[in-house]
């Protein structure tokens, strides 16, 4: 189980690379949460972007959560926002695409065309 | 939607649109009483009585954005809830919040079963860093009692600026949230 003591080295190291790094978040990830993203898997693309970034130590990648962006056709739909590019909503998302997005495009920043539903 | 808990993440949803900066997720179990009840309590915008009233139709949205005016959320969860002997009861003020209710009799043989309750709860607490959550889990078996806390404004105050979702806080809060899940055995549920 863990304790204050784990939050606290949490907090220290987070503290070190903070300072190492010396920049804000680098990709936003928006998984969009309405009642058809949800029916339709959203929640595990949710979970599979936390448990990537976990995994793979992503410092630099803040996820969150939004409402329906009349896409319902295309759903689960996540924005990727990188600093000063434009944003690209990939469609129909699941787990194993969540992880080639990852991969490819938060790790080695080439956007996956195939899943690409708009890019604004 | 398949399981109790991808209704309860749309209802979570509901109140993180509504404005609020803290929502109240409580879950009970009883099993003498045979009664399973969530309680989603949140300080947002609340509604008015004619909003209220139409929250339960499921050919009503209050989101003006929207061309679609359907909101299924609340409907279908009190649709749910009928088709076990349960009720929906939902409390409402405009400018002060929303206390919404559903009760399902735990042994009915028509009740969807809770699902993947922990991937709400964590998709949920660190997609929506700017809102508090404070989760309350009891479990009433017919032998023991199981309880279960987690309040996202603890951890804030112990994390001051660092991120909830900074990879180690991540794998903090599944681990937290999947072993509260597992010691109150609400994953047989």
């Amino acid at each position: 189980m863990k304790t204050l003591a784990d939050l606290k080295k949490i907090r220290e190291k987070a503290q070190k690379d903070m300072k190492l790094r010396n920049t804000g978040s680098r990709f936003k990830i928006v998984v969009g949460m309405g009642t058809s993203g949800i029916a339709m898997g959203a929640r595990e693309v949710m979970k599979t972007f936390l448990d990537e970034i976990s995994t793979r130590q992503l410092v630099d990648v803040i996820v969150s959560q939004t409402g329906e962006k009349g896409l319902s056709s295309m759903e689960p739909v996540v924005d990727v926002i990188e600093d000063g590019k434009e944003i690209i909503t990939y469609g129909n998302m699941n787990p194993e695409r969540v992880k080639k997005v990852v991969s490819e495009h938060i790790v080695n920043g080439q956007p996956v065309a195939d899943f690409i539903i708009s890019r604004d | 939607m398949q399981d109790l808990s991808l209704h309860l993440l749309d209802i979570i949803e509901n109140s993180v649109r509504a404005g609020a900066s803290l929502v109240k997720i409580l879950i009970d179990v009883d099993e003498k009483k045979d009664t399973l009840i969530f309680k989603i309590i949140d300080n947002g915008s609340g509604m008015d009585p004619e909003t209220l009233n139409n929250a339960l139709n499921p050919f009503y949205t209050s989101k003006t954005s929207r061309k679609k005016k359907i909101g299924l959320g609340i409907s279908l969860f009190k649709q749910i809830t009928e088709l076990c002997e349960g009720s929906l009861h939902v409390e409402s003020e405009l400018g002060k919040g929303t206390n919404l209710e559903a009760t399902f009799k735990k042994s009915h043989i028509d009740r969807m079963p809770i699902g993947s309750l922990a991937d709400t709860l964590i998709g949920s607490l660190i997609g929506h860093s700017e809102t508090d959550f404070y989760l309350k889990i009891t479990h009433n078996t017919l032998k023991q009692s199981f309880e279960y806390e987690f309040d996202t404004r603890l951890l804030k105050e112990e994390l001051g600026d660092i991120p909830l979702t900074y990879p180690d806080v991540i794998q903090y809060i599944i681990e937290d949230v999947n072993n509260g899940i597992k010691n109150t055995k609400m994953g047989e549920i």
